[in-house]
């Protein structure tokens, strides 16, 4: 398996696997961001900190 | 005597998995501890579904005053998205990732969407109620963002629980694929049972403060025990992005799947089945409390024999349906028992005896585990390779939306018929008897679909090659 020039070490993924799970991260990352945008605007309305 | 101690511990270490239903399940492939991490994805899914239907329904209505009507449109919210589980399952069945998985990327958007939804949802609730400042706020804020956290919930425990239990279906060994089943009703069970104690004893004093601690907690309960339950459990199949550029098409997959023998009549009986059941979940607190003035500790201990009585039904499920071969049989064994179970729940009325609610009880909770059972187990096993996803898909979506269904219509005929003249009659019990009623036509119904199809099913052998390995 080692001899796959595609395989990056330390991890031993190749270049396509990583930017597969690299694509995971960045998504998970987008819908984190929303919702925390989302309970922002909500914890505003319920406890103003803005003045 | 430390030789005695080691040998008392080793021989306790070894003592426990005997006491747990379904430790044989343990093979070569998938080991019972590996098995019963997989199953911490169904206590999450359990969390979230009491968190729901009991929990918040009450919070909601009692603790925060909004209206009857907006919190059962919140909570019908997710059953409406429930027939989506049939895409989702067919969606992790063809998926195509460099990385090799299926089943691991569906569970972990699902995780995801159930934390967002957990993670907004107590200030989501604080503001629909107008708590705080937010009576300032516009009303839609609140509404909008109640419906998109109860969205969001949803439509994780349907993605969880679907690409789960498909999962669950890839690793085990086909002859103990009835007790991975039963071992996934069971952590469901399990997960039901300890929080709604936990959410229960620390709601007792409610502030706002503390609900949004309850809720943020659970959202990141569900996100350790979802990622606990998740690493490394499914094997990689690299070269899975170069292979089959063929894929069948949804539409194709699902006619397929509807094709096959027995498909469609067996989906009739999981819905009219489960109708039944259901439609009395929430009426047997009240129909406790109001006709056979229990207390309130005694309504709870009576859930209690509820779930103790499905816990039952499953482990005599996941014990016999090796011997039996079909597993339908089991899920008409269920019906069966289901039919003096709602007659002596409303004869408890007339008697006045709570003995006989309380055995009618364990009698329901018996025969639902045996039905849940059996008919996830069937279409499991009639699943065909690459179709495991869809399969407990349609499951889902057929079982989730009747149970939701069901919880609806529970209510709405006793209400309906509480309304009417005569709704007094036999002490206020007519609304209930009313719905015990209709569940025994119900059953009955599914009874009398499902009996000539699993005698035509012994006829033709219908499952060849497949129906016995011992």
């Amino acid at each position: 398996m080692s001899d796959d020039p595609d395989r990056v070490w330390p991890t031993g993924l190749t270049i396509a696997e990583s930017e597969d799970l690299h694509r995971q991260l960045i998504d998970g990352t987008r819908v984190f961001g929303a919702i925390s945008i989302v309970a922002h605007i909500l914890t505003a309305a319920f406890t103003p900190w803005l003045g | 005597m430390p030789s005695l101690r080691r040998a008392t511990i080793r021989g306790i270490a070894q003592l426990s998995p005997r006491y747990l239903p379904f430790a044989d399940v343990a093979s070569e492939t998938l080991p019972l501890k590996k098995l019963l991490r997989l199953s911490l994805l169904q206590v999450t899914v359990g969390m979230a579904l009491v968190l729901l239907v009991g929990t918040l329904n009450r919070v909601m209505i009692v603790e925060l005053s909004v209206p009857a009507t907006v919190v059962g449109v919140m909570l019908a919210l997710p059953v409406i998205f429930a027939p989506l589980r049939v895409l989702i399952g067919h969606a992790s069945d063809t998926y195509i990732s460099p990385l090799g998985w299926r089943r691991v990327p569906f569970i972990w958007k699902g995780t995801l969407a159930q934390f967002g939804g957990l993670a907004i949802m107590p200030f989501a609730l604080l503001v629909l109620a107008g708590k705080g400042e937010s009576h300032n706020a516009p009303a839609l804020l609140g509404i909008s963002a109640s419906a998109l956290s109860f969205v969001l919930v949803g439509a994780g425990v349907h993605m969880v629980q679907t690409v789960g239990l498909a999962l669950a279906t890839d690793l085990a060994p086909q002859k103990d694929q009835p007790k991975v089943v039963g071992l996934m009703f069971v952590a469901m069970l399990v997960g039901m049972i300890i929080s709604a104690l936990v959410f229960g004893a620390l709601l007792v004093d409610f502030v706002a403060g503390r609900l949004i601690q309850v809720i943020q907690g659970a959202a990141v309960v569900t996100v350790v025990l979802n990622l606990v339950a998740i690493w490394k459990m499914e094997p990689r199949v690299r070269g899975r992005d170069r292979e089959d550029t063929n894929q069948p098409s949804f539409q194709r997959a699902i006619a397929a799947f509807m094709d096959q023998p027995f498909s469609r009549p067996r989906l009739a009986v999981i819905a009219i089945g489960t109708l039944g059941f259901g439609m009395a979940d929430i009426l047997l607190e009240p129909y406790g409390g109001q006709i056979l003035e229990l207390t309130v500790a005694e309504t709870t201990r009576l859930t209690a024999t509820f779930a103790v009585g499905g816990l039952l039904g499953l482990a005599l499920a996941s014990r016999l349906t090796r011997h039996v071969g079909e597993p339908l049989w089991m899920a008409a064994l269920g019906l069966v028992m289901g039919v003096p179970a709602f007659a002596l729940v409303a004869f408890a009325a007339t008697a006045q005896s709570t003995e006989m609610f309380a055995a009618g009880t364990l009698l329901i909770g018996f025969g639902a585990g045996l039905f849940g059972h059996g008919t996830l187990s069937s279409v499991i096993r009639h699943a065909r390779p690459g179709e495991v996803g869809l399969a407990c898909g349609a499951w889902g979506a057929v079982q989730s939306t009747a149970a939701g269904a069901a919880l609806a219509l529970g209510s709405i005929m006793r209400d309906g018929v509480s309304a009417m003249p005569w709704g007094a009659a036999f002490s206020g019990a007519a609304p209930y008897f009313a719905v015990y009623a209709v569940e025994l036509v119900l059953l009955v119904v599914a009874l009398a679909v499902l009996l000539p199809q699993l005698v035509r099913m012994a006829r033709r052998g219908a499952d060849p090659g497949r129906l016995r390995h011992s």
